[in-house]
């Protein structure tokens, strides 16, 4: 069943205890971190409107950096995009290709938010989730994450007129439902991400298979007929060999006969 | 490809730990699983048994109850205890960095004597006999010459009591402070003994859960991040809570907020006044409440009545239609509507006639006792170790400390002096002035100070005139300095001694004055690290060669802390169990004292103070008025610095996993100023203060956020201590830029808003 | 120049040492980077590229691939110049040899037509390496340094045409060693001289030519 995190911008003070907390729980290098938290204001003093892009994997249904990953290191699971660094290759094509510009090279491999795949797969919460003070974030089932996100939006609609849920629909339908106060584009969040390039597929799921197995097959072909192939040349050679013997002499005065 | 197999003791466990019933005990399943087992590099929880203790978290001074999980005797993972009632299973930033503080490879990892010159920073590593005896010599040699008075104690951060509140009572000297008192809270604490008669308590005693309006002055929730502050803010906004916040600056709480006032620094008492002036003239405000509880409602009606909007919003740039517009959402809402009691108050010298006009309007509204306002808080039941009478009757303050009774004495020492800070003649009450026990070890007067203990205060980055201290330092006959960190002024110490951090030690027990009274323990994840020591024990050892022993009969802390422990009928092992917090029964609401017969205010006429005698009697104005502050000269922008999430004080700048977040802090400047200047986010500036004092470069960031008229930044930054490979010399220092301050006559407090500052190119 | 090995087959000096070095650093850089390129493409190889060290070795093997021209043309001036001429050029010998060209495939000469110093096939395949490797170079420039001004798009455009003229490039070097072990060539690149039998069979042309040569060398 697909999980996903619920993150409401609008309870969220931006205070970067997710931050600390994915960092110490999951082990991350000094200089590594999972979530980042943008401050974004609009309007001029002092009529402002402000708040924080949380920024951090979108665990994207139709994810870009899973299709363009060469090695299957990003796969979905569970409704999540994970990472196993193991796998990774390095290519930086997950970093280049993501719409929403989150995996980042660190120790030269990708780097980004699995969804805290060991913990929530131990029976646990994600670190950013068990400690948010404001309560800002959730998991869980994607469809109570969503029902709920859409309570809340329905809830502060009073104080928030242009409060809507970002994420049901984008990208095939994100694992990181966000309750936002205004339109995405204020946090610069884009509206509508660009689907994963066409040609990926065309790529990943018919050129590398086949450039794969056609390589494998001349390689094997030419194994068997060399075999072959040689046995023929080597009887031409002992042939020619034959011939000079049965004929006269060469001549060459370096050549001795046997 | 790495999926998870679960493997059901560890599920159980996990389930129970990590979302956290925070009451695990140390056995825990066995040391590898199935998880381990599918993970190249299986998580921590996996690799081993995980051991929970149980600590308050010393990140910061709110003091969040944390459960600390260790695998093979490494610190992970701190979360927040779930059983605390100020930290409820959540924990911030800071306080998830705890791990990286105490593996901070900077951290002092033996006693040292100084060889070199004072602030050259040339020290040898000497064991801690030769170290605490070197120390009891000269402090032995100073109370022999002078008297135990001439030794100051400064002290700071959660392990303080040892020395600042312990060892300076023991020894007898009533020149302890802590900057937590003069220079941050003492004006509050002072308006509110002088109005309710009691202080405002460490923990700010607001009844979230059924408040209905928050109107915050200065106070930035969110960048200033108290755990429990930011859960019952968001909490209580999200329940429909109307948010109301004065501040010059659009900050993360104003971007939160349904009226943002973005107010001239230094006039809030000019608002305050003229809120009251509304809810009075439009009949507003609680008149059933004031008449039971209250004295001086016809003097402060008389009072206020010139003191319109209208003539308030040209003195703090506010529109009157603001000002009434808000006080009416106030009184709507009332008694469910709180000014929230700030936290660093010391700003313009003024500071405890501004915090009464709070105080004022806040009782206008009703809030004391009532749901939704403000409980009285209550400190827990825990009985002291016995110990002989204190030397001197301790006055240090600070957030920790148990309310003192507030007398007309001041308490004298063995050989019969008082604190040498001024009190009664240059300020009238309060704690002793950290800033106000400079002055005296340089001049000597009134009586020559020669020794100084420094326990965990950044001494050069949190009191102003940094020069000046300086100039102390070189003077004092002896310079202890207890800390965990190379801070920039330990390098000026004759000895120092090495703490082992919280995580590493046991610890006071720490009551916390609270709705229901709790007290919260702190006991070892690790054994101290390097050749560290526990404050607890510096202080019994040093005590011991100073001839205190009667103070110290104990032999080890765990039974200090269980005879403590035993008078609320629990012990180290109970309590640990029971989840490392006690929780006992308050007394929150004006109901409860009613029915006791009894008036919660503590007043000389048992009523609250709108206009106050003791004020009056000692020739202030017995309700606040407004004062002009200082204008910044042409050219200048007035200072202001506050919080960023992930730092506390100067403290965390060297903590790795908190600098990599926030390595260095920016100058907000106003835009359109930024651009007249020709500057744009990024630049890096210097800053010179009207005295000519310098400190830089810092970051530009050009906003909108800001008024015009001031600048800010994160304080903290800006140190200079060679060993602190992340904190030194990142960023501007706002404490360098402070060449003056205003002393507020009437708490002691040291008002820190008062500098001017412009931007100029190079050091 | 000729000279007989110990069996006293005749050997010709087909290869100079400076156009085996070349080869050899044509040969050794491509294999690396086959090997470096498939580990960031290749999940079972993707091992090798852990901590992204293989991507360096892939740039600096990258560095010596597109060394190759250049280092032929300050090693060999007359080499490159003969082999960019002579790969491009076909006879009516080279169309006939193709339609023959299965035989040759199977190990048989005989019935060839008569070829010159590069067979028809050989003309092919250089031509083919020159194409790819131009193209791997250019795209492998772009991915190299102008990644992060590519859309998504550009670069998976990119990275296919780059990851497609490899394999272009590797089913030529299956071919190539192929016809080197059928041929028993690998001497020519080991030591530079091949058997004369062996040329008189596959390159009679360029045998004649080099005894045409060499009888005009010694006359004049």
């Amino acid at each position: 069943m697909a999980s996903a995190f619920l993150l409401d911008m609008t309870r969220c003070i931006g205070c970067e205890a997710c931050v600390l907390a994915c960092k110490a729980g999951n082990q991350l290098p000094v200089d590594t971190q999972y979530i980042e938290l943008i401050e974004h204001t609009s309007g001029t003093f002092p009529d402002l409107t402000g708040g924080f892009q949380n920024h951090r994997c979108y665990h994207c249904a139709d994810a870009t950096c899973v299709a363009v990953c060469p090695t299957g290191a990003l796969f979905k699971e569970d409704g999540l995009t994970r990472l196993d660094r193991d796998a990774c290759s390095g290519c930086g094509y997950c970093v280049q290709s993501c719409p929403y510009e989150v995996p980042v090279m660190s120790d030269g491999r990708s780097s980004k938010c699995d969804g805290c795949a060991a913990n929530v797969g131990a029976g646990g919460s994600p670190w950013c989730v068990t400690t948010c003070p404001a309560k800002a974030l959730e998991f869980g089932v994607r469809d109570a994450i969503l029902a709920k996100a859409k309570e809340r939006v329905a809830a502060i609609k009073d104080r928030y007129p242009k409060a809507q849920i970002y994420g049901e629909t984008q990208a095939g339908g994100l694992g990181l439902i966000l309750v936002l106060p205004d339109d995405p584009e204020t946090l610069d969040i884009p509206a509508d991400p660009p689907d994963a390039p066409a040609v990926v597929d065309l790529w990943k799921h018919v050129v590398q298979p086949v450039s794969m197995g056609a390589t494998v097959l001349a390689a094997a072909g030419a194994g068997v007929l060399g075999i072959i192939a040689r046995r023929n040349h080597m009887a031409e050679l002992r042939e020619v060999e034959e011939t000079e013997k049965a004929g006269v002499s060469s001549g060459d005065p370096d050549t001795e006969d046997v | 490809m790495a999926r998870v197999k679960l493997d059901i003791t560890r599920r159980q466990f996990l389930a129970t730990g990590l979302a956290g019933t925070a009451l695990l005990g140390t056995g825990m399943g066995p040391g590898r699983s199935n998880l381990a087992m599918r993970y190249p590099d299986p998580p921590w929880f996996a690799t081993g048994e995980v051991v929970t203790t149980y600590n308050y978290c010393d990140m910061c001074p709110w003091r969040c109850g944390i459960a600390v999980q260790s695998v093979d005797g490494k610190v992970i993972k701190i979360d927040g205890n779930i059983l605390d009632p100020k930290s409820r299973g959540k924990l911030c930033g800071r306080g998830q960095a705890g791990v990286s503080f105490m593996n901070d490879p900077d951290r002092l990892q033996s006693p040292m004597i100084r060889t070199g010159e004072r602030g050259e920073g040339k020290f040898r590593e000497v064991t801690w006999e030769e170290a605490l005896d070197y120390t009891a010599e000269k402090i032995l040699a100073i109370k022999d010459t002078y008297g135990p008075e001439a030794l100051a104690i400064f002290g700071h951060t959660t392990g303080d009591f040892w020395f600042t509140d312990y060892f300076a009572q023991a020894w007898g000297t009533p020149n302890a402070a802590k900057p937590s008192s003069s220079l941050c809270l003492s004006p509050r604490d002072e308006a509110s003994k002088l109005t309710f008669g009691f202080p405002v308590g460490g923990h700010e005693p607001m009844d979230w859960d059924e408040m209905e309006c928050i109107t915050l002055i200065g106070s930035h929730i969110g960048e200033d991040s108290r755990n429990t502050v930011m859960q019952d803010f968001v909490e209580a906004r999200a329940r429909g809570a109307q948010v109301i916040v004065v501040d010059p600056r659009f900050s993360s709480a104003a971007a939160k907020a349904d009226y943002w006032l973005p107010i001239k620094p230094g006039t809030d008492t000019a608002l305050l006044l003229a809120w009251a002036n509304v809810l009075i003239t439009e009949n507003r405000f609680d008149r059933a409440y004031l008449d039971e509880w209250a004295t001086g409602l016809d003097e402060l009606t008389a009072h206020v009545r010139e003191f319109t909007p209208e003539w308030a919003a040209p003195i703090t740039d506010l529109s009157a239609e603001q000002i009434r517009a808000t006080a009416r959402v106030m009184s709507d809402r009332s008694p469910r509507a709180v000014i929230m009691p700030g936290r660093h108050v010391v700003w313009y010298g003024n500071d405890t006639q501004r915090m009464r006009a709070e105080f004022l309007v806040n009782s206008l509204l009703g809030v004391y006792g009532r749901h939704g306002g403000m409980y009285f808080n209550k400190s827990p039941f825990l009985e002291a170790y016995p110990h002989p009478p204190f030397a001197v009757t301790g006055s240090s303050g600070g957030c920790s400390a148990e309310p003192g009774e507030e007398s007309d004495v001041l308490p004298l020492g063995p050989t019969g002096k008082a604190r040498a800070d001024g009190a009664r003649e240059a300020f009238l009450r309060g704690p002793t002035a950290m800033q106000e026990l400079i002055d005296p070890m340089i001049t000597d007067d009134p009586y020559r100070i020669a020794g100084l203990v420094v326990y965990g205060v950044n001494l050069l980055n949190s009191i102003p005139i940094p020069n000046r201290t300086i100039e102390a330092l070189k003077k004092l006959d002896f310079v202890l300095a207890v800390d965990v960190l190379p801070q920039e002024h330990v390098a000026w110490a004759d000895v120092v001694f090495p703490e082992a951090t919280y995580l590493e030690r046991y610890d006071e027990l720490s009551p916390i004055a609270h709705k229901t009274p709790y007290i919260q323990m702190r006991e070892p994840a690790v054994p101290p690290m390097y050749d560290t020591m526990p404050g607890w024990m510096m202080a019994r050892e040093l005590g011991l060669r100073v001839g205190l022993d009667a103070f110290f009969k104990w032999e080890t802390i765990e039974e200090y802390l269980d005879t403590r422990l035993r008078s609320v009928g629990s012990n180290l092992e109970k309590m640990h169990d029971d989840g490392g917090v006690i929780i006992q029964e308050g007394k929150p609401y004006l109901e409860d004292f009613v029915a006791d017969g009894e008036t919660p205010f503590h007043t000389a006429s048992g009523k609250i103070q709108l206009a106050s005698e003791d004020l009056a009697g000692a020739g202030f104005d017995a309700i606040p008025v407004y004062e002009p502050t200082e204008e910044p000269p042409e050219g200048y922008y007035r200072l202001l610095y506050g919080r960023v999430p992930v730092h506390t004080f100067a403290k965390t700048q060297n903590t790795p996993a908190l600098s990599a977040v926030y390595p260095e802090n920016e100058l907000w400047i106003n835009e359109d100023e930024a651009t007249a200047l020709g500057y744009v986010t990024g630049d890096r500036v210097w800053l010179e203060n009207d005295n000519g004092d310098r400190s830089g470069p810092i970051a530009v960031k050009a906003t909108q956020r800001i008024r015009k008229d001031a600048v800010f930044m994160a304080h903290g930054f800006g140190q200079n201590a060679e060993g602190l490979t992340n904190a030194n010399g990142r960023g501007a220092s706002d404490t360098k830029l402070m060449s003056r301050y205003k002393l507020d006559p009437i708490s002691g407090g040291g008002g820190m808003r008062v500098n001017f500052v412009r931007l100029v190119e190079g050091g | 120049m000729t000279v007989s090995d110990t069996n006293g087959d005749q050997q010709i000096l087909r290869y100079r040492t400076r156009q085996r070095v070349v080869h050899a650093v044509m040969a050794s850089s491509f294999l690396i980077l086959l090997v470096t390129g498939l580990a960031l493409v290749w999940g079972p190889l993707a091992f090798l590229a852990a901590g992204g060290w293989s991507r360096y070795l892939h740039r600096i093997a990258a560095v010596a691939f597109m060394s190759v021209p250049f280092l032929y043309l300050i090693l060999d001036r007359a080499g490159a110049k003969e082999v960019l001429v002579d790969s491009f050029k076909y006879d009516r010998d080279d169309v006939a040899w193709f339609r023959h060209m299965y035989r040759y495939v199977l190990g048989r000469t005989a019935e060839m037509p008569p070829q010159g110093r590069l067979n028809a096939g050989q003309k092919l395949h250089h031509s083919a390496v020159i194409v790819f490797s131009a193209v791997i170079v250019v795209t492998g420039l772009i991915l190299w340094w102008l990644k992060s001004g590519l859309t998504p798009t550009q670069l998976a455009w990119t990275a296919m045409i780059h990851d497609l003229s490899m394999v272009a490039l590797t089913l030529l070097l299956v071919g190539h060693v192929f016809f080197t072990y059928v041929y028993t060539a690998w001497s020519s690149m080991a030591t530079g001289y091949v058997s004369k039998d062996d040329m008189e069979m596959e390159h009679s042309k360029w045998v004649e030519e080099l005894e045409h040569d060499g009888a005009e060398g010694s006359s004049s």
